[in-house]
Formats: C-alpha cells, structure tokens, sequence
C-alpha cells in the first residue's frame, strides 16, 4: 500500500541544496561574457536629473556601457520605472552602469557627476494633507479620474487636501470625523450603535512601515540567445513572473526562459516581476551581453519595498457582554512613491474579527518621497490586528470580561458575511483555534498571572485572532508519467522558500497511489514547462495548487484506467492504482506504470497530451504541447468551484514579562494554533507558523523605517538598525497546533498558512504589552525607551501620529 | 597646499567646509619668515638722520593718546583675542583640551568689546584721526622704507602703518565676528538649543570659511602687531597704551602738530609733575634719539 | 562625484609579523593607512566607501598582541585578543566576572569570536548621521546633524556633550572603567600607558575621535589590575533585541564590600555620552553604607544630575537612574 502522504512529514527536495549551498539562487549563474551592472541612486527623496555627465565613467577601462531612464519603459503618472530621471524617494535608481568587474562598475558610478535639482518633499502623509503641505509629486498628490470625467479620460493629478477644520480635530487628538475619504463603505448604522454602546473607546494607534529585508536581495541576471530572453531572477512565483518579465519587456511569454529554482525569500515584495528585473534584461539587449545585477543589502533597503504604515483614528462600541457592536475605522495609508493599498484588506479584517454589524470605515493613501511600499506578508490584516487588538482587550478590562472570553465572543461563525461586499467564508474554524489553543497554552492558569508583579517584572497575557487569505481557484496542474514509471509533477509555482513546491504533488501521489519517492517534481526553469499557476502571495498556493494537482492527477488516473482497461481487458471501473502499478481490483492482471507511460505514447491523443482539454488556461498550452509524446499526461483545470472566499485563521496566545525599570520585554511563551483546514506537511505547517509569528513579533517590537525630517534621508537602512528580531527575541517555549478540520469545499481540504500568522504574533505581544502596562501604547515597535517613557510618565519625544521616529 | 576643505552634504552636493589647516601653518611661517626677516633687516639697515623741529609753543610735556577708557578696551580685547587665537589654533597644533567653550565666551568678550569701541569711537573719539586713508602719506611711507635717506612722514595721531594694520584688523575683525555671531547659533546654551539649519549648508561653508581666512589672517596681524610693539625703537608707543601718554620729544619727532593738535593745554590726566620722561625712556632703551627716530 | 555603497574599493593589505613592523608601516604611511582588529567596525566604513584608505595593516598575524596572560597579580589582555576568548577565559570569569559579562553582551556569537577587545574599546561611533558619512563635526565639517531640532537622537547622548551628542557604543567599556583597567598605547615614544577613564576622550578636547589612540599609534594591551578582583559586580546593559544591538544604555559596577557595608566602589554607564561615565559622585555617595533603598534612590537621581536631553531620547534618565539603582541595589 503506498504510503499515506498528506499529513505526514516528508524531507522538501531541495533541503540537501540548501544546506550544503549548492543550491544556485541567480547570483550563481555566471555565463560566459557577463559582465556586472551597478546602480547609481538618487541622494535626495525628491528631484530632478539636471545633467549627467558621465564622460569619465565611460572612458575608464572595462566599462562597457551605461543605461539611462530614457531607454527602459516608463508609464504617465506615479508609476514606477527602473530607472528614472525625477526620483520619487532617495535610494530610487537613475541609471546603471556595466562593466567587466563590479568593483569597475562601482568606481565608475563614482565618477558620474550628476547635478539633481532638490524639488520638495513629503515624508508624512499627514504633512502631505494639511492646507499648503507639500506634495510628493509636483504635479500634487492625487492622481485619478477627475469627478466629471468623460468616457476615456484618463486619470489626472490633483492636489488632494483636508479642511482647516480637520486638521483641528487631528492636532486636538480627535478623528476628523468630516475629512473627505478616498475609499470608504459602511454596513449598518454606527453612530445608532455608539448611542447604544455600553462601552466606547476611542484611540490613535500608530503601526510603523518596515521593511521586507528578505535574506536574498533580489539579484538578477540576464542575456538573450536567439531572440529569446534567458532571465534568472529571484521571485517568489514562476509562471507568472515569466508572464510579467515578458510584459516588463514588451515580448511574447513564449519567448522568455525563466529560471528562478530558488528564492532566498520576498514576503511579499517579489510576488512577481520586479522593477530591477527590467534592468539586466533591456541593458543585456543594448550591449549584447550577459548583465548580472546584484542588490546589495543597502539597496535592499530602497528598491526591496516596505510595508506601508497606518496611521489610523478608530472608535469601537461594546455592549456590556464584551460584544463589539460597532467601528469607526478612519485609516490614513503611507503610499510610498508609487501607492499602496493596504487599506482596503484593513478595513475588511477589522469587520471579520470583531462582526460589529455596524461598521464604517474611511481610508485615504497618500503619495509620500519614501521607498515603494508593497504587500508585505498579511498586507493590511497584520497591521489591523496588531493594531486592534489591544483595544479589544482594553475594553475587557473595563468590561472586566476575560480577554479570551472577549475575543471568543467577538470571533466569526462559519456563516459570517464581512467586508464592503458581504464575503462569505469556505470554513471558519476561528473559535475551534481559540479554543484550542486557549488550552495548550492554559490560557486559566495564565490568567492568574495577569499583572503579577514580581521585583521589577510584571507579567502580562495577551491573545488575537489573525485571519488573512488563503486560497484561490481555476488554475492548471500538468503532469507526466513517463517510461521510468516516475510520475513528474510540473510545477509553475515559485520556490519561494516555503515548502508549497513540492508539498502542493502529493495529492496526486496519492491519487495515483506513488510513494513519494517515485515523485519527481519539476520546478524552477520554465523551459521544462510550467502550467498556468497562481502568484505566490496571499498564501494562496497551498490551496490552489492541491486543488490543481488534484485535478491534473484525476486526470491521468482516470486515462490510467483507460489504458489498464483497453490493454488488459474489463472497464476502467475494475482497476486500482498502487504502488506505481494499475491492476485489477482484487489482484490479477496489471501493468506498471513505466507501461502505461509507453502505452500512451503509442497511444497518442489524449493520454499523451496531444489532444489537450478545452478548458485549459491558453498559458499552459505551450507547455502541455511541449511535453506530449513524453508518457502519460495529466493536465486539467481546477473545475473544483466553491463559494466564498477562502481565510486561515491563527489564534495567538502570548505571555511576556515587561521589566518595569528599563521598559524590556521578554516573551515567555506563545503559543500559535491554526484553521487552516486540512494539514499537509506538519513539521513545514509548525515552520511556517512560527516564521510568521516572529516576523510580526518583530514587526511589533524592534523593525521600523526611519528619517531624517530635514533631509529625507532614510537611516534605518543596514540590518542592524533595520532591527528584524534574532534568535534571542524569541521565547524558547513556542507551540503551535492546528485545528485540522477539512475546509469543505476544496478536494484536499487544505487552505494555507502564510500569511496569518505574521498578525497573530504581533497582536498576542501588542495584547500582552498591554496587559502588562494596563494602558495600550497604540504604536510600534514597543522598544523598550517608548514603554519606559509611558511607564516613567514622561512627555513622550513624539506627536501620537508621528511616524519613521528613532 | 590646500585652500579649502570641502565635503559632500547630506544630499552628496559638493559644499564648503571651511579653509584648509594648512592656511593655518602658512600664516605661521609667513609671520614668522616676515618677523625674522624684519628684524634682520633692521639691523642692517643705516640709521637716519633726524630733522631738528621747532618746537612749537603749548605742547605739554606729556601728550595723552590713549584715554582710560580706550586702555581698558584694547586690552580687553586683546586678551580676548589671545584666548580666541590660542583656543583655535593650538589644538590643532597637537595640544587639545576643551576649548570650543573657552572660545565662544572670549568671542562674546572680544563682539562686547568691539561694540563698545565701534560706539566710543564714532562718539567720544577722533573718529577720523583712524577712518582715513592719507594716500600721500603712505606713499612718503613707502619710500622711506625703501631707502632711509627719504624723511619719514610727520603723522597725525596714527602713522599710515597705524591705520592701515588698523584697517586689516576692522576688516578681518568684523568678518570673523560676524561669522562668530552666526555660529552662535549652532551652540547648545541655557538661552537656546542648536539650529544648524538656520542657514544652508553651503551658505554655512562660506560662514566658516570667511571666519578661517579672517581667524588666519588674524595670526598673521596679531604676530606683528605684538612684535612691532615690542621692537625697542616702538617701546614709547606700547608704553602709551599702558600709561596712557607719550613725551613731548617723541611726539614732536614723529608727529606733525598741525595734524595731532594737542596745544589745548590741558595735561593728560594720568601725567604726574615733574620728570621729563622722554629722556628715562631713552636712557632706559639705551638708544640716541636719532637712532630710535631713525628705525621708523 | 556619485555615491554608492556596498563595494569595498581596493586597498594595499600589509600584515605584519610584530607591533614594531606594525608601528613601522603606519609611520611610512601616514594618513594612508589604516588599523584593521576584528574588522567589525572598519568594514562598514570601507563598504560605505566613506573611508578609503589606500593602504590597511592588519594586526591579525601579530602574536604578541593575543592571549591573555597574568601579570603584576591581574591579567593582561592583548589588544587582538577576540571577545569570546575573554568571555570564556577561566580567570576572567572566576576574578573579573563584570568584563565576562560586558564582553558576552557584544553583539552575537559571530561578531565576538572575531572582534578583538582592543577592537571594541577603540571603535568609533555609531552616530547614524555620522556613519552615512555626513559632514558633521566628528567628520571635519561644522554641524551635528543628530543635535539638530527635529533630528533622530533616541540613540545620542544626555551627557558629555560638547557640540557632538554621539555616544560611546562600547559595552566592554564601562566594565573596563569598573575595574580601573590600564591601556597601553603605543606611538612614536615609548608606551604609554592610560587609564581607562583618560584613554576615552570626549568631543570638548577631540570631536574626530573617541580615544587617545591617534593615527599611528596601537593600542597593545589592556591591564587589569589586582586591586577589584573578586569584588562584587554588575552589569546590565539594555538594548532594543536580545542581541545584535549596542546598548540604549548600559551599567557596569564594582563594589569592594566587608560586612555588608561598601568599602569602595567603582560605577560605569556606557551609551549615555561620547565616552563611558564614571559617576565619581554617586560613588562616594554610596561607600559607607549597606546599600539600603534610599541610599538607591539617591544613587539614581544623583547620577543623572545635569543631564541635558535631546529630542528623542529623554527616556535614557530614567533609563539610567534605574540602571544605577539596580546596580546600588545589587550590594544590599
């Protein structure tokens, strides 16, 4: 009997790569002639290029040629080229040069003079908003369709600004409850909510940007060969990426060869194509050679994108039960140079986790002269969380309801609908999480340690509810088996460092009855063909790839049978498939699969893949075509369906101990529990949640961006003040669990895990944080000279919405 | 040698940072080499002869030149500029301590003091006896430096070498005030907190230069003003700053008493009865008259 | 002249087999050479390119400035000795444990078994307005950039300070300072040897560099002497992470106690002023008595009397007076 797969922990292919570093991410590659690119940046946050004059650069031996904005595809508007010659944000590229060594490269950019014109900046979007604030760009700060725009019109700048009179409610501490919001909806009627509340609580929270700082900067290389691009990036996705490394470049799909086997992470800032991608790619066509880009740490900085800050005015109604009955969400979005929108995830989480029933909810995302803000694991749902949380549990302590109690009251059912379109859910197990994890955690004797103090330490307790995306449909599995009898998963998805790559086949494993080491999985060079796939964001590959893989593997076990049948006698229906061989049930005549692959070759049509289905994406075509006549083929569509939206949910449970003389946190103990739907890989699950749990720990206590006022100048721009948390920022005693409940609607019954659990451990340390102090700083990171501050009672450095401080 | 030091802004534009530190050791060798070189030259250069002059009536035995008030000033002003040179300079010449606050008190010392000279001069002295060029003058200077044999010029109450070193001093004495008071502002004090961005960054780079090239300058001044002052054939001139007055012998070789009028009769103040001082003073050198009229 | 980063440019390397060969190329040098310890702290100058030099002699190969030997009844360390080798040496740790802890509390593991203690008390600043290579006083220009109104000071300093508010980032300094550490300097004469308090310098009498360690010179050993062996310390040193950081303020005490009354005492704060602290006052203040509560409490206010904050870091008072106290508060 093969062995059973989905649920058990099994070694990922490239781990032994890895490990030893022969696993070759695309600084590895070295071909023949490559020469190396180096980016000169602009040292202002906003500006214009005057002149260059690069004369000297290129008349120093071994500089080979120099890229300027005029050469690479730039759009009308804030949209962001890879090059430019009026920056947006210091750090933002202006042109690169290529020479026979880096270390040319750079001596040449250094003898570039380049006269920028300083033109004005923006650091804040409150700055960008107030009456005669400057904006990021000189043509304003808004750019969209006018209100009485005519069919065609395109979009056009605009100084978007508030009134005097909000801007009095601000600086009083208040929301600016007239200010005019760029997206808003409303559910329910909040201000009758408010007038019925029994509890109401009003708050600024602050959540800081920070940065992606994944391990591997996003190096690239490039050359063409027979007028095909051969692009080695480092990106989270595969097929897509190949798709959008096309379009970057204006060429057919068909004609780029991507390889990318391994990411050493993106977390959301290399979900696709990047804009450093276009670089080697357009310079390696000017001087026809191979170009290799490398980013360094420094420019990882700027061009590796942050996640966008918040500065946010919420106001939440409680009945005396503890139940949240109604939010005032008004959410003010750092938009980076080229825009972001968080916001709008925000807006729909915060209605999942509390169900008010009433909600309104405003944002506004402001164009500011910082580096490009991009999804950021949990984009929008781990800043809310974070941020809410503790308001929540603020109200259970003057509620006096237990915390728990709180968030289990206020935690959605399976039938929620939330969200600005009333979205329903596949499966909510949020409560099942809770509970469970209330449990391992012993959520009743914590309690009694609530703020225990003992010395000069207190303890405090904390608990949240992250939910984020984690699933999507309609993709294309592909797969071989060929006459070694080995099946060969085609995988278009990304190696982006999680184990989705190879967890996503054993469905069809087990479909097909294979052990896994008759399972080769295909993966990282779209020469050897990749299925239309789903990016690798929103932690939606698990889902959506089982689902595929699934389908495809029900395909080729179905035209198995067929074969079995036609060559061996009887109807499909009699047939087995186990252990890489198809035979009568019950024992009896058979054939290996090395047969079966042989046979549909000889067969031809559709067991090899020359006739393909109708319904397959036209992307994965090229690639189905390109393996017949290889074995036998699975290819189909994931016609699974489903209604809803597909959500993971994490429930986080923390203890710390804030030592109150020196504002130091140290975390005791968390504990993460998962819905998450059906388990395929527990050691990877345990892995993921644990990772996504310390990102947001950082997140909540130590990562932040800061600037210079005066300059615009970026400082925390190393890693070490950059500040992601270390080994020892993390409690020794971590748990994880998970519900396990099969998400219904989907074959496997697995939904992903990514994303979630970055909110769930930010909110369980900003809930605990709280707990401890009893008051809720409403700001991160919570180093400890912010806690000391509040705890000392002294004037605290910085205004309440102050963002970038350090 | 450099004149400047320049550095990138924070935005990588090019911009001033003051003068280089090697205009510092220029100044050092340039007073030097024109010290050593004077005094060797003087003493190699023949004595002159020196007109007898009618002595005219009225001219009191002692003649004031400098009031009590104007003592006090120059040498408050003095020291004040001693400290501020010696904080500025000998640091970097290997001896460090904490001088930055040392020199902002005596800069606030030496700015006090020059307003109230700028003020006491315009109204209670003879502004004009220093405000004038006397191109004729100077021009009489000149060749009697070239050869001895051409008579010195009879000055008003300042010879042309006076008013010109006085010159040099308002201008370079301003410029590095000026600048001082602009730097005020970077310093922390009880009175306000530093605002270096009160000004650009480059315009602050012109700011220290000027005050580097005035503070240069003012090695080179202050090294031959203290040497001339204390050259023998000029003791009777130093000695008038501290005492206040000059004898009438010294004042009739070298002065022209139609431009310093002093026949008003009063007597200076701080001249006591009695001894004819001229001739202690030149006992006390050890020089004839002539020679000592003759070193001009 | 364009910037980059993130690219060291090229240098000569010379690696000498002694202090004298050393002391020789630094002098045939000048100005183009530069010291290279554990590299911790030139190699991000050098990435920056913000400092260049054309030639960098690397101590690493020079014997007699490893190890650590006893001397005079206290130990002597070479300045190329690595922090781990501190931290785990056997009589660092039984005699002179608060240089043990100050020296674990260096960053990480990685950065510790290749920075040297003569590295780490000889490091330079890490005033982020400085290290991006601005301008400023420290480097020759005419401003402090981080003293300015809006600037980002939460790091710089609430003491000492004299037109530059960078901080020392050292955290086996204060420890040395607790426990009246020599440093042996040597340049163009013969050695010299510091006093810990003396070998730091403040900005008022230097503001381009932290020690008396001048361009040329090497400092050689640090000197430990008997006399606060098996005192009673404490060491505390608060930071953002559990690792990586420099401190946001930090605490190094050594009490000399009979009967449970202080004899002596010698307390040290590193991250608070361009130099480590010595509170001569609060330790008079606290020698004759147990170390009660309120002798703690007025250990604390008295340490951070005359403090002058900036912007953003007016938190390291309390940060400091709690520092102080719990050190005080050790004695009891």
């Amino acid at each position: 009997m093969a062995e059973k797969l989905i649920g058990t922990d099994i070694a990922p292919p490239d781990l032994i790569a890895k490990i030893t570093g022969r696993a070759r991410y695309s600084e590895d590659f070295r071909p023949d002639n490559m020469v190396f690119a180096k980016l000169l940046l602009s040292p202002m946050p906003h500006c214009r290029v005057r002149e260059v004059d690069a004369t000297r650069a290129l008349a120093m031996e071994g500089v080979i040629g120099i890229l300027r904005a005029e050469e690479v595809p730039s759009r009308e508007g804030p949209r962001e080229a890879c090059l430019t010659d009026e920056p947006h944000y210091e750090g933002e590229p202006v042109l690169a040069i290529a020479a026979i060594t880096e270390e040319i490269a750079a001596d040449a950019i250094e003898a570039i003079d380049v006269d920028f014109e300083p033109l004005p900046f923006v650091l804040d979007p409150l700055d960008s908003l107030r009456p005669g604030g400057p904006t990021a760009y000189t043509d304003g700060n808004r750019f969209a369709r006018a209100p009485d725009a005519e069919q065609g019109d395109g979009p056009v700048w605009s100084d978007f600004k508030w009134t005097e009179a909000d801007f009095a409610e601000i600086d009083a501490g208040r929301m600016p409850s007239d200010a005019v919001a760029i997206s808003n909806w409303d559910k329910g009627d909040v201000d009758a909510a408010f007038a019925e509340a029994d509890l109401i609580l009003e708050e600024e929270i602050v959540h800081q940007s920070v940065t992606h700082h994944p391990m591997e900067p996003r190096t690239n290389m490039a050359y063409w060969e027979n007028g095909k691009l051969f692009a080695h990036v480092s990106t989270q996705s595969a097929q897509r990426t190949k798709a959008a490394v096309a379009g970057a470049v204006g060429i057919d799909q068909e004609d780029v060869v991507l390889i990318a086997p391994y990411c050493g992470g993106g977390f959301g800032s290399k979900i696709a194509g990047t804009t450093p991608m276009q670089i080697p790619a357009i310079f390696s066509r000017k001087i026809n050679r191979p170009v290799m880009l490398r980013i360094t740490r420094y420019e990882e900085n700027y061009v590796g994108r942050a996640r966008p800050g918040f500065q946010t005015w919420v106001k939440m109604g409680f009945r005396s039960d503890g139940k949240c009955i109604g939010i005032d969400l008004f959410i003010v979005e750092e938009g980076g140079a080229y825009g972001s929108g968080d916001n709008g995830t925000a807006g729909a989480i915060a209605d999942l986790i509390y169900t008010p029933e009433n909600m309104r909810f405003r944002a506004v995302s402001m164009y500011t002269n910082t580096p490009p803000k991009a999804a950021q694991r949990g984009p929008g749902g781990a800043q809310i969380v974070s941020m809410l949380e503790p308001i929540l549990a603020k109200a259970g302590r003057e509620l006096e309801v237990d915390a728990l109690q709180m968030r289990l009251i206020n935690a959605p059912d399976p039938d929620v609908a939330f969200g600005p379109r009333g979205s329903t859910l596949t499966s909510v197990h949020a409560k099942e999480a809770l509970e469970q994890g209330a449990e391992l955690f012993d959520w009743a004797g914590k309690q009694a340690l609530s703020g225990r103090r003992e010395g000069t330490k207190v303890t405090g307790i904390g608990v949240a509810l992250s939910p984020y995306t984690a699933g999507s449909r309609g993709f294309d599995g592909l797969m071989v088996i060929r006459p070694d009898g080995k099946l060969y998963v085609h995988q278009g998805i990304g190696n982006l460092g999680t184990h989705s790559i190879s967890d996503t086949a054993r469905p069809a494993a087990e479909i097909l009855g294979l052990n896994w080491d008759q399972v080769e999985i295909v993966w990282g060079d779209s020469s050897r063909g990749m299925p239309r796939s789903s990016v690798q964001a929103g932690s939606q590959t698990t889902h959506a790839h089982t689902r595929a893989n699934h389908a495809a593997a029900t395909d080729a076990a179905r035209k198995i049978r067929q074969i079995a049948a036609q060559s061996l006698g009887g109807s499909p229906g009699d047939y087995v498939l186990d252990n890489g061989r198809v035979f009568r049930r019950g024992g009896g005549a058979g054939m290996s699969f090395a047969q079966v692959a042989e046979r549909a070759i000889q067969m031809g049509g559709e067991y090899d893949g020359h006739e393909l289905p109708d319904d397959i994406h036209r992307e994965t075509v090229p690639a189905a075509t390109m393996l017949a006549g290889e074995g036998l083929m699975g290819v189909a569509k994931d016609n699974y369906g489903g209604r809803g939206g597909v959500y993971t949910f994490v429930a986080g449970f923390a203890q710390v101990e804030l030592d109150v003389e020196t504002g130091v946190v140290d975390i005791k103990e968390f504990v993460g529990v998962t819905d998450c739907g059906t388990v395929v890989h527990p050691r990877s699950l345990g892995a993921q949640l644990f990772g996504g749990c310390i990102q947001g720990m950082g997140m909540a206590m130590t990562q932040k961006w800061v600037y210079d006022p005066k300059y615009g100048v970026a400082f925390a721009n190393r890693l070490y003040t950059a500040r992601p948390p270390g080994f020892l920022d993390i409690p020794l005693n971590m748990k994880w669990a998970a519900v396990g409940i099969a998400d219904p609607q989907t074959p496997v019954g697995a939904k992903g895990i990514g994303e979630p659990p970055v909110g769930a451990g930010a909110a369980a340390l900003t809930t605990a944080i709280a707990d401890a102090m009893g008051t809720c700083l409403c700001r991160t990171p919570l180093t400890p000279d912010i806690i000391l501050s509040e705890l000392e009672g002294r004037d605290p450095a910085f205004g309440r919405l102050d963002q970038h401080v350090g | 040698m450099d004149l400047w030091r320049r550095a990138a802004d924070p935005w990588g534009q090019d911009v001033l940072i003051g003068v280089s530190w090697d205009l510092m050791w220029a100044a050092i060798w340039v007073a030097a080499a024109f010290l050593i070189g004077h005094f060797v030259w003087i003493k190699f250069r023949p004595s002159e002869a020196h007109e007898a002059t009618e002595v005219p009536a009225g001219i009191p035995e002692r003649i004031q030149r400098h009031s009590l008030a104007s003592r006090v000033f120059h040498w408050t002003m003095s020291a004040s500029m001693l400290v501020l040179l010696v904080t500025a300079f000998v640091p970097m010449l290997g001896l460090q301590f904490a001088w930055v606050e040392i020199h902002w008190i005596a800069g606030v010392v030496l700015t006090a003091t020059i307003i109230y000279h700028i003020i006491h001069s315009i109204g209670w002295q003879d502004f004009w006896s220093m405000f004038q060029i006397g191109f004729s003058e100077g021009v009489a200077h000149l060749k009697h430096i070239m050869s001895p044999k051409a008579p010195a010029p009879k000055a008003g109450k300042y010879p042309f070498d006076h008013r010109m070193f006085h010159h040099a001093n308002v201008v370079v004495g301003l410029g590095v005030i000026a600048t001082g008071v602009l730097m005020m502002v970077r310093i922390d004090t009880p009175l306000w907190a530093p605002n270096p961005y009160m000004l650009a960054d480059s315009t602050w780079g012109v700011v220290y230069v000027i005050h580097g090239l005035c503070g240069v300058s003012l090695i080179l001044l202050t090294a031959s003003h203290i040497y001339f002052a204390l050259r023998p054939e000029k003791m009777w001139i130093t000695w008038s700053m501290i005492r206040g007055w000059v004898d009438r012998d010294h004042y009739l070789a070298h002065h022209d008493p139609a431009k310093w009028v002093v026949t008003n009769g009063a007597a200076p103040p701080s001249v006591t009865e009695g001894t004819p001082r001229a001739a202690e003073t030149a006992e006390a050198e050890g020089a004839s008259p002539e020679a000592r009229s003759a070193s001009e | 002249m364009a910037i980059i980063r993130d690219m060291i440019p090229a240098f000569e390397l010379f690696q000498p087999n002694t202090v004298d060969d050393a002391l020789a190329l630094l002098d045939e040098h000048r100005d183009e050479a530069w010291v290279l310890a554990g590299g911790l702290d030139s190699y991000d100058w050098f990435k920056d390119r913000i400092k260049r030099p054309a030639v960098v002699v690397d101590l690493g190969g020079i014997e007699e400035l490893h190890g650590i030997t006893e001397e005079q009844g206290g130990l002597t360390i070479g300045a190329m000795t690595s922090l781990t080798e501190v931290v785990n040496h056997a009589r660092v740790q039984s005699d002179y444990s608060v240089l043990a802890t100050a020296a674990e509390h260096v960053a990480t593991p990685q950065i510790r078994n290749q920075g040297t203690l003569g590295g780490n008390i000889a490091q330079d600043t890490r005033c982020w307005y400085y290290r991006s290579g601005w301008p400023c006083y420290r480097a020759g220009g005419n401003t402090c950039y981080a003293a300015a109104p809006k600037a980002m000071n939460r790091e710089h300093a609430i003491m000492g300070a004299s037109r530059c508010v960078a901080v020392s980032p050292s955290d086996t300094a204060p420890a040395l300072v607790a426990l009246d550490a020599k440093m042996t300097v040597r340049g163009g004469g013969s050695p010299k040897v510091h006093d810990a308090e003396d070998f730091f310098i403040g900005p008022a009498i230097d503001i381009t560099r932290m020690t008396v360690v001048k361009p040329g010179d090497l400092l050689t050993a640090i000197h430990i002497p008997a006399a606060w062996a098996n005192a009673q310390f404490y060491y505390e040193k608060v930071r953002d992470r559990g690792s990586w950081d420099f401190q946001l303020v930090s605490v190094a005490a050594a009490f000399q106690v009979s009967g449970g009354t202080i004899t002596d005492a010698r307390i040290s704060v590193g991250g608070v002023a361009p130099y480590p602290v010595r509170l001569e006052r609060v330790e008079r203040l606290v020698t004759g008595t147990t170390g009660g509560e309120s002798v703690v409490n007025e250990a604390g206010e008295l340490s951070v009397q005359g403090a002058r904050v900036l912007r953003h870091n007016d938190y390291k008072i309390p940060m400091m007076r709690n520092l102080v106290r719990r050190a005080v508060r050790s004695v009891a």
